[in-house]
């Protein structure tokens, strides 16, 4: 597909040869890994490979890392576990998660689980202490995200969790992060920042859909059962291929951390200026501002006040730029939950597209989204 | 074997000198959309009573079409036997074993003898006929005042045999009053308002007002597919889609914020009759009850009908919105309509638009805009779709 694809959180474009690599390997090592033969043992050794080396980049031993469906499957996985924490429990998460740990906390609170949404402050980061406030003598599970998915805010997780553990004071305290938009672009080290758990998602990095990690400081106890596999965390026959495809894709996004890093601070800093001079958009939040640390540079949000943001997104794929409203997955709806946690103005926040970059991103990628979006806000604003 | 079935038709009959032309527009739309389908068939009167003949192949579909032709009171598969007693008998027996199956706790038998040359009278062959069943079917007993089921038995040239049909559309075929121009937008009402006009003979082609990009390209989906549904009805449907973004964006611009739905509203009419003649429709169809919104009001009326000199039917004018739901729900639109997509209106639409526009004066502030040339170009980059009549219903 031709046009300037700048909508890398939503998915990365993937790695050409690791996903023909990839196939291959389905095919040449097909077995099961749990098959007590030839083939079964060749899968083992390929699906430990890639626990050995996702481990690599995650700075963990290969033991904590189990292989998931996605992103999602991995944060309910452990939301989940919180059900089998006995009778009077609560979980506390911000009010700016994912749908996969918000929707998953409300359904858990249809089943007896007591949810404390933390709010965020206006800048899209949460107040470690804010969030420790809501931890109570009931509290079993913590989960805030690493690097909110429409904003770019990153967590101070290293604070959150010591702040929450020393308010459990010593009781058994579940500290999880969806990790998702952090892992592979930003430095991410769940052991060092002190949680016990972290979802990842490989698509993110240009891995293969439907392949994602679950790190695990020690095991829990799981709902979902099965036959056994991930030593009884996660059911269900191995994606070897996919989980070789994915700790490729991780290695190879660790290895070029730095540089891609800067390269991104670049792009933030190109898009936040040339959008500064288009007169009435606005960076959300405002005071938003080229290589602030509270952002990941990955992920730019720009309100264009008086033009709708499903209408931008429509006129810029008409001229063959592509970016988001919002998170993807939550293109057809209405809310802007994240944009109203932190109390942003709806006539900013329901005019918000989100840009975001990945390792193809170019200067003139922002160039043709900015000169795009300057002529088509000047011609369709309200 | 062929599948026969037994085609009532209601208002036609009520027809004098031109009944026949009714009855004619009702046989070639039947005709057309079997044959567009590939289904050899046979649609013929005797005696006042219309008799289709599809190959067994074809009964799905031929049922499907017999549900949906306006003109068609009701339809009941029948069977046709030869005129003796016993093999009626045989007939009747294996038709109300079937509906007691299907539940039925009572019948009764209805006779006509045409053919008064049969050696049974029709009250003969309803007690024969009865009695047969009885001992035939257990658990099945007599009820003449309130059966559950009723057979029907004919003598004529054969011996027919039918038990209760299935309502149809009823009203008139489709064309025999002309065809009009309905205005459909997302919503509700506009697809009612379609379907009682087909009910009343009137064929229609469809024309919605997009706003894209401010309208997504899912609520132009969700436009076809209620034109979808009501091709169902009309046996195939014209679309036309007439882009008034430019125009509304000059409205916004220019109007008062209070007239813009007003003069929205106005100028459909003006572009709708544009095309409607371009088309050669008799006339102008919408959605329209008198009250439902702030444009629905009879001042308003008069001010965007007096826009055009074709009539404007709007068949939903007097009713109830519950009773547009249920009508709605009934030919498959309300969920496709239901949709979360905004039409042209919604996005543009004021938080307080008058309400009982001052003829004089808006006549003359509207056209004070000068808004011919914006309304001639939308008006002349109309795009057409021509949607087939759908066989089985939209998934």
């Amino acid at each position: 597909m031709n046009g300037t694809y700048l909508d890398w959180a939503a998915t990365a474009k993937p790695w050409q040869d690791l996903s023909a690599e990839s196939a291959a390997l389905a095919v040449r090592s097909f077995g099961n890994p749990s098959s007590a033969h030839g083939p079964g043992r060749e899968a083992r050794e390929s699906l430990e490979a890639s626990r050995a080396r996702l481990g690599l980049s995650l700075a963990c031993p290969a033991s904590a890392i189990v292989f998931t469906s996605g992103g999602s499957e991995a944060d309910s996985i452990v939301m989940l576990s919180a059900l089998l924490r006995g009778a009077d429990r609560s979980a506390v998460v911000s009010a700016i998660e994912h749908s996969a740990v918000f929707e998953q906390a409300a359904a858990m609170e249809r089943l007896g689980v007591r949810v404390l949404r933390v709010a965020p402050r206006p800048d899209g980061t949460l107040d470690p202490r804010a969030v420790a406030d809501a931890v109570r003598p009931d509290t079993v599970l913590v989960s805030v995200m690493a690097v909110n998915n429409e904003t770019g805010a990153i967590q101070d997780l290293a604070g959150i969790a010591a702040l929450c553990r020393e308010a459990s004071r010593g009781r058994a305290l579940l500290i999880h992060s969806d990790a998702v938009q952090a892992f592979g672009k930003i430095p991410f080290k769940p052991v060092a920042l002190g949680l016990d758990a972290a979802s990842m998602s490989a698509h993110k990095l240009g891995g293969p859909r439907g392949v994602g990690a679950l790190w695990l400081r020690a095991p829990i106890q799981v709902l979902a059962r099965g036959g056994g596999q991930e030593n009884g965390l996660r059911p269900g026959t191995h994606n070897v291929a996919g989980a070789w495809a994915f700790s490729m894709a991780a290695a190879r996004a660790s290895d070029s951390m730095t540089e891609a890093l800067s390269r991104a601070r670049a792009l933030e800093a190109r898009l936040l200026q040339g959008a500064a001079s288009i007169p009435g958009c606005l960076p959300l939040p405002q005071a938003r501002a080229a290589g602030d640390g509270r952002y990941s540079p990955y992920i730019v949000p720009l309100a264009f006040p008086g033009l709708g943001a499903e209408t931008m997104v429509r006129l810029l794929d008409d001229a063959g730029v592509f970016v988001s409203a919002g998170a993807a997955c939550s293109a057809h709806s209405k809310e802007r939950r994240v944009y109203d946690a932190m109390g942003t103005p709806r006539e900013l926040s329901f005019s918000a597209v989100r840009v975001s970059f990945g390792r193809e991103s170019s200067p003139g990628d922002v160039d043709r989204f900015l000169e795009a979006a300057a002529s088509l806000y000047a011609r369709y604003k309200t | 074997m062929d599948a026969l079935y037994l085609v009532k038709i209601g208002e036609i009959t009520l027809k004098d000198g031109n009944r026949q032309e009714f009855v004619d527009t009702l046989k070639r739309d039947v005709k057309r959309r079997l044959s567009s389908a590939g289904i050899k068939n046979s649609f013929g009167s005797r005696d006042a009573r219309y008799y289709l003949t599809v190959p067994e192949s074809g009964r799905a579909a031929a049922e499907h079409i017999l549900s949906r032709v306006p003109g068609i009171n009701g339809w009941a598969r029948a069977e046709k036997v030869a005129k003796d007693i016993d093999a009626i008998a045989a007939t009747a027996v294996e038709l109300m074993r079937e509906r007691a199956a299907a539940g039925a706790r009572s019948f009764k038998v209805e006779a006509r003898r045409t053919d008064k040359g049969f050696p049974l009278d029709s009250y003969g062959i309803a007690r024969e006929l009865g009695d047969r069943i009885l001992a035939a079917v257990p658990g099945l007993p007599v009820n003449v005042r309130d059966p559950a089921t009723t057979l029907y038995v004919e003598i004529r040239e054969a011996a027919y045999l039918y038990t209760d049909g299935e309502p149809g559309v009823r009203g008139l075929p489709v064309g025999s009053t002309g065809a009009g121009l309905l205005l459909l937008s997302g919503g509700i009402d506009s697809p009612v308002a379609g379907y009682r006009m087909l009910g009343r003979g009137l064929a229609l082609e469809s024309l919605h007002f997009s706003a894209y990009p401010y309208t997504s390209r899912e609520a132009w989906e969700k436009v076809r597919s209620l034109a979808e549904v009501l091709a169902g009805y009309a046996g195939g449907m014209v679309l036309h889609t007439m882009s008034f973004t430019e125009f509304q964006l000059r409205l916004k611009k220019d109007a008062p914020a209070d007239r813009t739905t007003l003069y929205l509203r106005a100028a459909m009419m003006i572009a709708a009759a544009a095309l409607a003649r371009k088309r050669c429709l008799n006339s102008i169809v919408t959605g329209e009850s008198l009250g439902q919104v702030a444009s629905q009001t009879a001042e308003n009326m008069r001010f965007t009908g007096s826009y055009t000199d074709l009539p404007i039917l709007r068949p939903l004018v007097g009713t109830d919105k519950e009773d547009t739901i249920r009508t709605a729900r009934a030919i498959g639109s309300y969920e496709i309509s239901i949709q979360p997509y905004e039409d042209c209106c919604v996005l543009f639409s004021p938080r307080h638009p008058v309400l009982r526009a001052c003829f004089e004066r808006e006549r003359a502030d509207f056209e004070a805009l000068g808004l011919g040339d914006e309304l001639r170009a939308a008006v002349a980059a109309t795009e057409t779709v021509e949607l087939p009549c759908p066989l089985t219903p939209p998934a």
